[in-house]
């Protein structure tokens, strides 16, 4: 393994006045793996992601991104180090259509001077050209190619889900954070998600850390897992240690009396 | 209606952009009139104190127009840019308040100063323009002018950075926009453009003073946005056009024009509540031309066919 983690969380803790959400969590994940996080509900899996992607500000504690501190940094500096997010309630943006909201993922790509840009000069209009060709291919991968000139406000939920992974695919991540991306499906739909999840780690060769209630999911899903239990890390590893962990067991289904 | 009228209706076309630029990132400022008084009170005291702008008589050349134009932009551009930083921390409400605030200190440094004219303002400025037509001519291309820039913007990253910014801040500045520099860049445009509108209308107003930059006139320019829409370029237009006119042409009305003036205001967000000019209305209307366009034909075609009907043997 190489020198540093992608990412590592070190003692993070994170109170919202007397409610202890993260209490000194830490975990690292490595390059390219697919990292679960599970825990009841109000566990503080959420609210880890929001300390990543830097919209909520820890308590005490470290994220590190290749061992460098990042905690200080805002969301936009984030992403353009590479890493993406979607949100647990799908945050599009609805007065675009589908293809625009791909196409304010591809913003760090589109930088042009203004002045050349309301002029509308040929090199201008080529990027232009070439971005909305990406933005395409993008919605292809995620099955919404017919739908991009629609707006996003008229998609069904689960095409909804799939153009948010899209919109934060644009933005060339190398760690994607997925918030519940399976939420509302039907078993049928949550197997073709992970087809999907898993391809496109391969496809773009990133790493991904996803949050998900659906226990044998994840278990067939991730590589590794964390257990959050009231704010707390209760377990970390491969599938088969966190399904044998006496805690996991007693978070999820209480202790024997 | 006169060219005077029509002027003016240009010159309120021109405002609603300059509200609708930030309103276009969610960001409600009322802070044009502001701006708009900096650019006329730049241009009223270079025109009238400075030889060289003022040319001969009661006449002053264009490009001293022009360079006016482009200082008294240029000024409020840069004062946008200075407290915009600070300024645009704040959210809804609380920023239209903090621009209220700048418009009113503007106003009263303006009322106060040595060398603004006090309460009277400053007389006698130059026309660059013996007519109103003159003025609304040299307008009518700057609009066009601004309005082709607004529609480009529409297009471009920053434009649709803006829209997202509207509808999900959290989410854009999550995918890589840096949130405040877009937010700072609709302002400063917004200002520069109330400044350069600003300097434009003192010379043919020929008198300026404070109460150009009122509260007021905060809440009228605001007006063109929610009656004309905030969608896309068109609404501010037509809006900053019809309320601009709708004071003149409810003359003949007598003492009932201005509470028919009132409740056109209140009823164009009633019925409009997303204001008159919408995407989807300019979609609808784009496919109606296209049908009416189709019947038209068909029409030809059949008068056509009828015209050459006697010919047949």
């Amino acid at each position: 393994m190489s020198a540093a983690p992608l990412l590592e969380v070190a003692g993070l803790s994170c109170r919202f006045g007397g409610l202890v959400a993260l209490n000194e969590v830490s975990l690292a994940v490595r390059e390219g793996e697919i990292f679960g996080l599970i825990g009841p509900n109000g566990a503080g899996k959420t609210t880890l992601f929001n300390v990543i992607s830097a919209l909520t500000p820890p308590s005490s504690g470290r994220v590190l991104w290749r061992g460098q501190a990042i905690t200080r940094s805002r969301p936009d500096q984030l992403s353009r180090l590479g890493l993406a997010r979607t949100f647990q309630n799908l945050r599009l943006f609805d007065s675009l259509s589908v293809r625009d909201n791909v196409l304010v993922g591809l913003h760090r790509f589109a930088a042009s001077p203004l002045a050349a840009g309301l002029l509308g000069s040929s090199k201008v209009r080529r990027r232009q050209r070439e971005l909305e060709q990406r933005a395409l291919e993008l919605l292809a991968l995620v099955g919404l190619a017919e739908e991009a000139q629609l707006p996003a406000a008229s998609l069904p939920y689960g095409e909804r889900r799939r153009l948010e992974l899209a919109r934060a695919l644009a933005t060339e991540p190398r760690l994607l954070l997925l918030d519940e991306p399976a939420a509302g499906m039907n078993p049928a739909e949550k197997n073709d998600l992970c087809e999907l999840i898993r391809a496109i780690r391969d496809h773009f060769d990133l790493t991904v850390m996803i949050i998900e209630h659906h226990v044998p999911l994840m278990m067939r899903l991730c590589d590794r897992l964390a257990v959050l239990n009231f704010g707390e890390r209760i377990a970390l590893g491969t599938p088969e240690v966190v399904r044998h962990d006496s805690k996991v067991i007693e978070a999820y289904l209480g202790s024997p009396r | 209606m006169s060219a005077g009228l029509l002027q003016q209706m240009l010159i309120g076309a021109l405002l609603g952009l300059s509200v609708y630029l930030p309103l276009r990132c969610g960001q409600l400022s009322l802070a044009t009139p502001g701006f708009f008084a900096i650019g006329g009170t730049v241009a009223a005291l270079l025109s009238t104190r400075i030889p060289a702008f003022a040319g001969t008589g009661a006449t002053s050349p264009l490009p001293a127009l022009l360079l006016e134009m482009g200082l008294g932009g240029l000024l409020a551009a840069l004062l946008a840019w200075a407290i915009g930083g600070t300024v645009l921390r704040l959210r809804g409400i609380y920023l239209a308040i903090a621009t209220i605030a700048l418009v009113e200190i503007l106003r009263v440094i303006t009322l106060n100063l040595p060398f603004t004219g006090g309460a009277l303002g400053i007389f006698g400025i130059p026309q660059p323009f013996a007519t109103a037509s003159g003025y609304a001519g040299f307008t009518l291309v700057l609009l066009a002018l601004v309005c082709w820039l607004c529609a480009r913007l529409e297009q471009l990253r920053l434009g649709r950075a803006m829209a997202a910014i509207r509808d999900d801040e959290l989410a854009a500045t999550c995918v890589g926009i840096d949130t405040a520099a877009v937010k700072l860049n609709a302002f400063v445009l917004s200002a520069l453009l109330a400044g350069l509108t600003g300097a434009l209308a003192a010379h043919f107003l020929n008198s300026w003073n404070a109460k150009v930059g009122s509260f007021d006139a905060s809440i009228t320019t605001l007006a063109f946005v929610v009656f004309g829409g905030s969608r896309t370029w068109l609404g501010p237009v037509i809006g900053g056009l019809v309320l601009t006119a709708l004071p003149e042409l409810l003359r003949p009305v007598g003492d009932l024009r201005l509470i028919v003036f009132g409740l056109v205001i209140l009823l164009g967000p009633v019925l409009f509540p997303q204001g008159l000019i919408t995407p989807q209305a300019l979609q609808g209307l784009g496919h109606g031309l296209v049908g009416l366009g189709q019947q038209l034909r068909g029409y030809g075609h059949q008068l056509l066919e009828r015209a050459n009907g006697p010919r047949r043997p």
